[in-house]
């Protein structure tokens, strides 16, 4: 490891979260602006955390603390990965045990609406996790490397060989930005049905670290899509930030679907028109 | 003042228990968070889990039975919290303050930082009594 890549995984490890605290108040905003309404200042997901951080409360259970903790170390070692140009399957995969650990934390609770939300923690992860392993694939297969920077290297962008994972990736970012028809297991404000669903058991400054590892998480997710354009720093800032008004304008416009409906209807058609576009890459 | 002691102020999580009100303040407490009022610009988000919560906005009046949930809501909030009385009955009791199951207004069960008169109360006046209950809280964050 030379000195720029121990540069950029310091830059990633400190950026990271605080871009994907940006995406969350970009998003407050313009989620706010779609329903006609003001909305909330940019930086309210950073008062959010801080107010969080203040509040002392006893944990549900004193395994919590430890699963955040671990949840909150491997959504960051993703991103640090991410910036340092190691293996994205590597990243994948952190990033996935990341997801665990939440699900973990929240069976430990003994609210029945965090074990629900565990639960359907778990049919998102299994649902979402194919389609973005497969839509990775389709990115290593054209640029010919597995590595984020020869991902960045290739001067056409990926996308005119792989329209088929937009879709895939689409939900992937609907699922991991917990958004409407996706918020299956657990919710931002006001939508009820499960209270906060996985989030419920975990309060006070555990809450707030969760809260900085789903930033982290937000930040590789909308990363990878990025890779589809990735042409120019700013071409990818652009591709992110159409993924993401995509997800806000399919949040407002659509209902909660089951998690039976995710698992057997969406999760399988994105999986084969992924795996389509994968095949089609490998017969050419 | 401190980003952590600021953030507390800015932003207030709100959690709403009906303890027996007649529906009217209820809707009106709703109403706060559609786009006509929108709370969310105070940084307001309506919790359901009072874990989560900072301020418990409490409409109707207090009888024997639900008075125990009124006060195992409001011990399971954390520290520093606001209680927020909403409409005549929330105040003292309101019209039924004379019949035979009601205790009075919430404060005959846990200490009330703002009261807000009315039946119903407006929305106006239950962002106005939010924003007067983020101010006692300033003082005290200040003080302390
Ligand atoms: S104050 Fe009036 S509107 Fe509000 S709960 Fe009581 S009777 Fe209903």
């Amino acid at each position: 490891m030379n000195l720029t890549t121990f540069y950029l995984a310091v830059a990633g490890l400190i950026l990271a979260p605080l871009v994907g605290g940006l995406v969350a108040g970009v998003d407050r905003v313009l989620t706010a602006r779609m329903q006609s309404r003001m909305g909330p200042p940019l930086l309210q997901p950073f008062y959010d955390v801080g107010k969080l951080w203040s509040k002392v409360i006893a944990p549900a259970s004193h395994w919590q603390g430890l699963f955040v903790r671990w949840a909150l170390v491997a959504s960051l070692a993703s991103d640090v990965l991410l910036a340092a140009g190691a293996d994205v399957l590597m990243c994948f995969f952190v990033q996935a045990a990341s997801a665990s650990f939440v699900a973990l934390g929240a069976f430990c609770g003994s609210s029945p609406y965090s074990k629900l939300g565990a639960q359907r923690e778990l049919f998102q992860l299994l649902a979402y996790e194919p389609v973005f392993l497969v839509a990775i694939l389709c990115m290593a297969k054209v640029s010919g490397g597995f590595d984020a920077y020869s991902f960045m290297a290739s001067d056409q962008p990926l996308l005119y060989k792989m329209p088929l994972i937009v879709p895939g990736l689409l939900f992937v970012v609907l699922v991991k930005l917990r958004k409407s028809p996706f918020d299956i297991s657990g919710s931002h404000h006001m939508h009820q049905e499960v209270v906060r669903g996985v989030y419920t058991d975990y309060a006070g400054r555990d809450f707030a670290l969760l809260e900085i590892a789903h930033w982290a998480d937000v930040t590789v997710v909308l990363w990878i899509c990025s890779f589809l354009w990735a042409t120019s720093p700013l071409a990818m800032v652009v591709t992110a930030f159409l993924f993401l008004f995509a997800a806000l304008v399919i949040d407002n416009i659509s209902a909660r679907l089951t998690w039976r409906h995710m698992l057997k209807v969406v999760a399988p058609i994105s999986l084969v028109l992924a795996t389509a576009n994968l095949l089609w890459l490998y017969m050419e | 003042m401190s980003f952590l002691k600021t953030s507390q102020i800015k932003s207030p999580w709100l959690m709403h228990f009906d303890c027996g009100s007649c529906n009217g303040c209820d809707i009106e407490t709703l109403a706060c968070l559609t786009p006509v009022y929108d709370v969310e610009r105070f940084g307001i988000i309506n919790v359901g889990n009072p874990r989560h919560a900072d301020v418990l906005v409490v409409t109707g009046t207090v009888n024997p039975r639900n008075a125990e949930i009124l006060k195992n809501i409001y011990s399971q909030m954390p520290d520093p919290k606001l209680v927020i009385a909403v409409g005549a009955c929330g105040c003292s009791g309101g019209v039924f303050r004379d019949a035979p199951n009601v205790l009075g207004g919430i404060d005959k069960v846990i200490p009330v930082d703002v009261y807000v008169p009315g039946c119903p109360a407006k929305p106006e006046a239950i962002m106005d009594a939010v924003v007067t209950g983020l101010g006692k809280l300033k003082g005290i964050l200040e003080a302390s």
